[in-house]
């Protein structure tokens, strides 16, 4: 018996041990960029020095820079840990000295070096804007909403050209495009709230089957008669619920009375059946799948079902485990 | 787990010296709790996965633009049991919200403070997308960018900016359109940058390293442009030897050996006559020696990884003991080695 355990224990010990040896290996950060992104800050530094600066920055631009040889003198050495302690070092040396130089009055040789961005950086509101356009461009293909973008892309290229000859009225340009995205969004939204209405309802349907599971179970396990009927009370509600906001309000009643009543434990195994739900959904649809080995996963996967309504957790589970290995590997092999 | 092994040992002594005797008994008590720490371990191990599975993010890119506001592009888990979820966001102020289910059908949102209510329904992860104007700071010139990550993430940094400071170790860098692209890890981090004139490649010994890094696209381009002209100028200089070889009685090594012992005595006779020369200072006149007798003060800066300042404090200082000249050629200062030394009285 003892050397089972030992057994067992060395080998969850040395699981373990494994498990964080490769996440240290992940955290090994590579070398060679310590040394690009010190050496840019040092020479950035060094370009805002001039003969007027003052000795106590100049000292602690020395300072940094011998952090920075002892850098490479580390990683030449191959003394790693040594090395980040050096970079680390450095580019807080650095950061001190641009703080310090903030409070210095700006030289002429200094502003030539120096691009401070400018209050209003109109690139800035652009790239921004352009980035959810893309966003929304996306979702119209997926609700197939006719949305006509070609006036929003004429205006971005009006704009581009006009942020690169600095002419003001770009202004004008950019307030365009924020109206017409305000109106492709609204036409968005508009959309969305149609077809929410039809997932609401399918999300409803399924939660009223774990429902049901966990009704059984709870009679199964002698769960008190009060808390069954507020269960049954809440499902019927649910099942007559359409407006989408109603049916989130009754799921997250039921979810309140699972938590009073501790009778979340299975919980999360039905949210792995949900997973394997969606999966098999997914395979179904695309061709040169096995449909026999679906099948059967289909059954496996009902079987579980069963077990979980009975609260036989540990059965569903080890199925539900099984059931992931099996699609994972068919995954894989597609 | 330890402290449970500690009482066996210590009340042991050495029987014999140099001799180590183990209770087994008290292994055998030690063993009995195993199952225990066994128990202990698997709950721990069991929970770890269970812990990190709803609410946790995925992927989160940052992406950092000219005015200081941020793009935040993150993938996170979510409850399919659970119709809401309820998203922290980074910062109060946010625009351009786009959060969409795995589906990807829009979910209806509602924000309350810095967090946004989620219809996520039977979405076991969500993609959310939106600017925020909280993360990056500025003073004077330098921009600040403060963030606790709760996991891994890559932040890319404007264009023509450059890191100033920095408080942690990145796990990455890659060049993407011309802007730094950081691989970071979970935890606070804190970036002072500026805005400037791109920084080159210093010539150093790492100057390689850092080429491949940035330029590691291009290097085949470069490889395939590079090595005609390198074949033909090895080829020209190789023409160029044999006829010079050819005039030349005196063969070329020797010169170079002459020049070179020429020099030598030069800085040999300097260094005797100028004895209490820094260290420091005598690096700076055998470089300028071997380099035929000048050197720009900008050569000699970077040879010696020094700023303007403390090189032509130096350079001032040779001028002073009157081992070298300085001149102006084009707008640079040329330092020359005297030819005639004076001694010092």
């Amino acid at each position: 018996m003892n050397k089972i355990v030992t057994f067992g224990l060395l080998l969850l010990v040395s699981s373990m041990m494994l498990g964080s040896a490769t996440s240290s290996a992940f955290a090994q950060t590579d070398p060679t960029i310590l040394i690009t992104l010190a050496n840019r800050a040092q020479t950035q530094i060094e370009r805002q020095l001039s003969d007027s600066s003052p000795e106590q920055i100049i000292e602690l631009y020395q300072t940094g820079v011998n952090e920075v040889n002892a850098l490479k003198e580390s990683l030449k050495e191959d003394d790693i840990e040594t090395a980040k302690k050096h970079f680390l070092s450095a580019m807080r040396i650095f950061a001190q000295i641009s703080h310090l130089l903030n409070e210095q009055p700006t030289t002429q040789a200094e502003s030539t070096q120096i691009r401070v961005a400018p209050q209003h950086d109109y690139s800035s509101d652009l790239e921004r804007i352009h980035k959810y356009v893309t966003s929304l461009k996306a979702l119209a293909k997926k609700y197939n909403a006719p949305i006509d973008f070609s006036e929003i892309d004429r205006l971005f290229d009006t704009a581009q050209t006009q942020a690169r000859s600095g002419n003001a009225e770009i202004v004008q340009t950019i307030n365009q495009i924020k109206h017409l995205v305000l109106e492709i969004n609204e036409q968005i939204r508009d959309h969305a709230a149609k077809q929410q209405q039809e997932r609401a309802k399918r999300y409803a349907q399924q939660y009223l089957e774990q429902l049901d599971r966990l009704i059984e179970n709870a009679k199964s396990q002698g769960i008190s008669d009060d808390i069954i009927n507020k269960l049954e009370n809440l499902r019927e509600r649910l099942s007559t619920a359409t407006d989408p906001h109603d049916i989130v309000e009754k799921i997250k009643e039921i979810i309140s009375i699972k938590k009073q009543f501790e009778l979340t434990k299975n919980d999360r195994l039905e949210s792995r059946v949900i997973q394997i739900e969606k999966m098999i959904n997914r395979l179904s649809q695309i061709d040169g799948i096995n449909q026999e080995n679906l099948d059967s996963i289909k059954e496996q996967l009902a079987l579980a079902k069963g077990y979980l309504r009975e609260g036989e957790f540990d059965k569903a589970n080890d199925i539900l485990r099984e059931l992931n290995t099996q699609l994972r590997s068919i995954t894989s092999s597609l | 787990m330890n402290p449970q092994f500690v009482p066996i040992h210590r009340n042991e002594s050495l029987r014999e010296e140099g001799m180590l005797f183990v209770r087994t008994d008290g292994i055998l008590e030690t063993m009995v709790k195993a199952p225990l720490i066994i128990a202990g371990l698997l709950v721990v191990a069991l929970s770890m996965p269970m812990q990190s599975s709803f609410g946790s993010t995925r992927s989160l890119d940052l992406i950092i633009y000219p005015d200081g506001s941020t793009h935040v592009s993150a993938q996170i888990d979510v409850d399919p049991l659970n119709p809401e979820f309820e998203l922290e966001l980074y910062g109060p102020s946010v625009d351009n919200f786009v959060a969409v289910g795995e589906s990807g059908f829009l979910l209806s949102s509602e924000f309350v403070e810095d967090k946004a209510i989620l219809d996520t329904y039977d979405s076991s992860f969500i993609t959310v997308n939106y600017d925020v104007h909280d993360l990056v700071s500025k003073e004077g010139r330098v921009w600040t960018f403060s963030f606790d990550s709760p996991v891994d993430y890559s932040l890319t940094m404007p264009d023509n900016s450059v890191i100033v400071g920095m408080n942690v170790l990145p796990d990455n860098m890659d060049i993407v359109n011309d802007k730094t692209k950081l691989e970071l890890y979970s935890g606070f981090t804190k970036i002072d940058y500026i805005f400037g004139t791109p920084v080159p490649t210093p010539p150093t010994d790492s100057g390689n390293e850092e080429t491949v890094i940035e330029n590691d696209l291009d290097l085949s381009t470069t490889a395939i442009i590079a090595a005609p002209i390198a074949g033909g100028a090895a080829a020209a200089a190789v023409l160029l030897k044999r006829k010079q070889s050819k005039k030349s009685e005196i063969p070329a090594q020797t010169i170079t050996n002459e020049i070179s012992t020429s020099n030598m005595n030069k800085v040999e006779k300097i260094f005797s006559l100028r004895p209490d020369m820094r260290e420091d200072d005598k690096e700076i006149v055998k470089f300028i020696s071997e380099n035929g007798g000048e050197a720009f003060e900008s050569e000699l800066r970077k040879k010696f990884l020094q700023p303007r300042t403390t090189m032509w404090r130096a350079v001032k200082r040779l001028e002073r003991l009157g081992v070298v000249e300085i001149t102006k050629k084009d707008t640079q200062n040329l330092v020359k080695l005297r030819d005639e030394l004076e001694e010092e009285q």
